[in-house]
């Protein structure tokens, strides 16, 4: 059947068949995803980050597609199943956007559908989303990276702090930190000349309070987009579910975000990648998805530096290009902060993996998006890695020797129990002039010239 | 009729098999052929379990492997702890007591990863695990712990707007004069120890064996503490 209203997905969260959580997620993601890796008989290599394997891409898109279709999505709400045919299932897939303006006027940039290998640049989305920031530190981060030339949108991390107050979520201050998050980044495009620049914001409303906080001009316009998350796995709520309604009356742009976690319940890479193709499928609908936003993330190292996440995330952009193209918009979440070599080249392999598989680019997520350790310095490289990419029309199998490179380089940061935290941002760049301290341009100049010399040459 | 190394082989490779049917089964088997229930809680079931711990640790298992042998050995205690009990009873020893553990994800956080995988651990290890889930205010995981009378509160965030309410509850704690009869361990991605020392808490872990670990610690420092 046709869905036509978003009362489908409401009524069927009320009234759809009853499952406790538990048996959601063991019965039907676990069991259900492990017997779709067999029956498709999916692997996967570490030696093997960027696949050149067409018929694998294939057949991890129709495995997720018969997960969506087998399992649906769980209201954890409700303890209901939203289900859905496989014609509702196909419908959301022909309608995903093949183009999206974000922002407005002369500032205003055109997502598009990328395919695997596509000689058209990757946007790039500079922003931390998810990382808790201080307010001190807010504007003058968000400024370095809205100073870029390369960036052509932009996103930020939470504020932490208002008024000197910590942040709670579904707290009345976090409505008071959604605005003033939306009030800096206003004034930051402003300052910058670009105040028509698309955003991806109010990441300070983790409930879905400061969400409805800011629908309005003056704060998150029609033209910006905010996060509808799908939760761990194939699970929404009636808080997201609000998200949802409150976007489809105000006109804002819906970012379905799917965070599978690599080694959860999908089991090992190829499993985590069904759940991340039927979590895309699903949230067309659940989530009324106008692009797709892909943040695999690893259940020890977090990081999507990570072998098994490179994976993922260049395996779901292949099955999406090739069987069902969409808007991808895929996050860099490295282990490494500012003012590390690491940072870096985990940066460009991250880069490489999304810019020729399918994907736009955002990020920097610096030190797991745990710390206030990002700047607009990788953010930068971030573009022109992907740029390079693009620009030398590297093939699957030169990309994935690149990553090979470079995974040699950073890959001894998951075995520090403490991981690769860097420096906070006013560490790594001088407040005053918000350009890179010389110790953190001098690394950069190193890393970038190191990486045009492992074969990335068009990174002039 | 199979011999006891049979049975404890067998409810050994049930648990690394996450068998929830048939772990009850063979349990029950082992004792009516005459196999110890202590025997078969330390040669079969623990064993069992390490076994998953390390595979998992080393990668080879996931999540899924991990809960399904939490609920395996879930079922598998039903059976035997009466036995044990009884066997305990029996021979004049102590009733064997591994600890009670409330554990939670804090309220306004919906993560649960983390959380269970370490409830499944914990279980896993025999611990008598309560998982309340995940959004639970702070008086529910305080009474569940009064009422189970529990050794330890276990509490987890991944938010780190969230993670003030991990203090507040350590705060709830000392002002009901409820704090010396808990031992409070705490987790989630962005905690860190020193976060953990300086809200007051006895411990935190990076890893689900590092929980077990730390979980046995804590018990271990409580009897000390009550003995002393």
């Amino acid at each position: 059947m046709t869905i036509y209203s978003y009362h489908d997905i409401l009524d069927r969260a009320r009234s759809g068949p009853y499952m406790s959580e538990e048996d959601w997620d063991l019965k039907k993601v676990a069991l259900t995803t492990r017997k779709l890796v067999r029956k498709y008989d999916l692997r996967w290599s570490p030696e093997e980050i960027v696949t050149n394997d067409p018929e694998l891409a294939d057949a991890i898109f129709a495995a997720g597609l018969e997960l969506a279709q087998a399992i649906g999505v769980y209201s954890r709400s409700t303890e209901r199943i939203i289900e859905f045919d496989e014609a509702e299932l196909l419908e959301g897939l022909r309608r995903m956007p093949q183009t999206l303006i974000m922002g407005e006027g002369k500032d205003a940039r055109t997502l598009y559908a990328r395919q695997i290998m596509d000689e058209r640049r990757p946007l790039v989305w500079a922003g931390t989303p998810g990382t808790p920031i201080p307010e001190e530190l807010f504007l003058p981060s968000v400024l370095s990276w809205m100073q870029e030339p390369i960036v052509d949108l932009v996103t930020c991390g939470s504020l932490s702090h208002v008024d000197g107050h910590e942040v709670r979520t579904a707290d009345p201050l976090e409505v008071m930190a959604t605005r003033r998050e939306l009030q800096y980044m206003r004034a930051g495009l402003s300052r910058v000349g670009r105040p028509g620049m698309g955003m991806l914001a109010a990441q300070s409303a983790v409930s879905e309070l400061g969400d409805l906080a800011v629908a309005h001009p003056d704060y998150l316009r029609p033209c910006d987009s905010h996060l509808i998350p799908m939760l761990n796995e194939l699970k929404i709520d009636q808080r997201n579910t609000a998200r949802v309604v409150n976007a489809l009356e105000y006109g804002m742009v819906n970012a379905s975000l799917v965070c599978v976690i690599v080694g959860g319940m999908g089991g090992d890479a190829p499993g985590s990648a069904v759940v991340n193709v039927a979590s895309f499928i699903l949230g067309n609908l659940v989530s009324r998805a106008d692009y797709q936003l892909l943040h695999p993330i690893h259940m020890r190292h977090v990081a999507t530096s990570t072998r098994p996440v490179l994976w993922v995330e260049s395996i779901v952009q292949q099955a999406f290009a090739r069987n069902a193209p969409c808007i991808m918009v895929t996050d860099v979440y490295p282990k490494s902060g500012a003012l590390t070599r690491e940072l870096l080249y985990e940066t460009a392999a991250n880069a490489l993996v999304i810019a020729v598989t399918g994907g736009h680019l955002e990020g920097v997520g610096a030190a797991d998006g745990n710390a206030p350790n990002s700047t607009g310095l990788e953010a930068r490289f971030m573009g022109e890695v992907g740029h390079a990419a693009t620009a030398q029309r590297l093939n699957l199998e030169e990309t994935n020797a690149l990553v090979l490179r470079l995974l040699a380089k950073y890959e001894h940061v998951f075995e520090d129990p403490a991981g690769n935290p860097g420096a906070r941002f006013d560490r790594a760049y001088d407040l005053q002039t918000l350009k890179p301290v010389p110790e953190w341009q001098q690394m950069y100049e190193e890393v970038r010239a190191e990486v045009r010399a492992m074969g990335l040459s068009a990174l002039a | 009729m199979a011999n006891t190394e049979e049975h404890l082989q067998e409810i050994k490779n049930i648990i690394i098999d996450g068998d929830e049917d048939s772990a009850p089964i063979a349990v029950q088997e082992a004792l009516d052929d005459g196999v110890g229930a202590l025997q078969i809680l330390t040669q079969g079931l623990v064993p069992g379990a390490d076994e998953v711990g390390e595979l998992f640790e080393v990668g080879t298992f996931f999540l899924p492997e991990l809960m399904l042998t939490g609920r395996a050995l879930q079922a598998a205690m039903a059976v035997l702890t009466p036995a044990l009990e009884m066997e305990q009873a029996q021979s004049g020893t102590a009733v064997h007591d591994t600890g009670t553990i409330v554990i939670a994800t804090i309220q306004t956080d919906i993560h649960d990863l983390g959380k269970n995988m370490v409830s499944s651990m914990l279980t896993a290890s025999g611990f008598k695990v309560f998982d309340l889930g995940v959004d639970v205010p702070i008086k529910t995981i305080i009474a569940k712990a009064k009422e189970e009378k529990a050794n330890i509160i276990g509490c987890s965030g991944l938010l780190t707007t969230s993670m003030p309410y991990i203090r507040d509850l350590i705060d709830t704690l000392v002002v009901m004069g409820e704090r010396p009869h808990f031992k409070v361990m705490v987790g989630g991605a962005p905690v860190t120890p020193e976060w953990a020392a300086g809200i007051g808490a006895d411990g935190t872990a990076s890893s689900p064996v590092g929980a077990v670990n730390l979980a046995r610690r804590l018990i271990q420092e409580q009897r000390e503490e009550v003995a002393s």
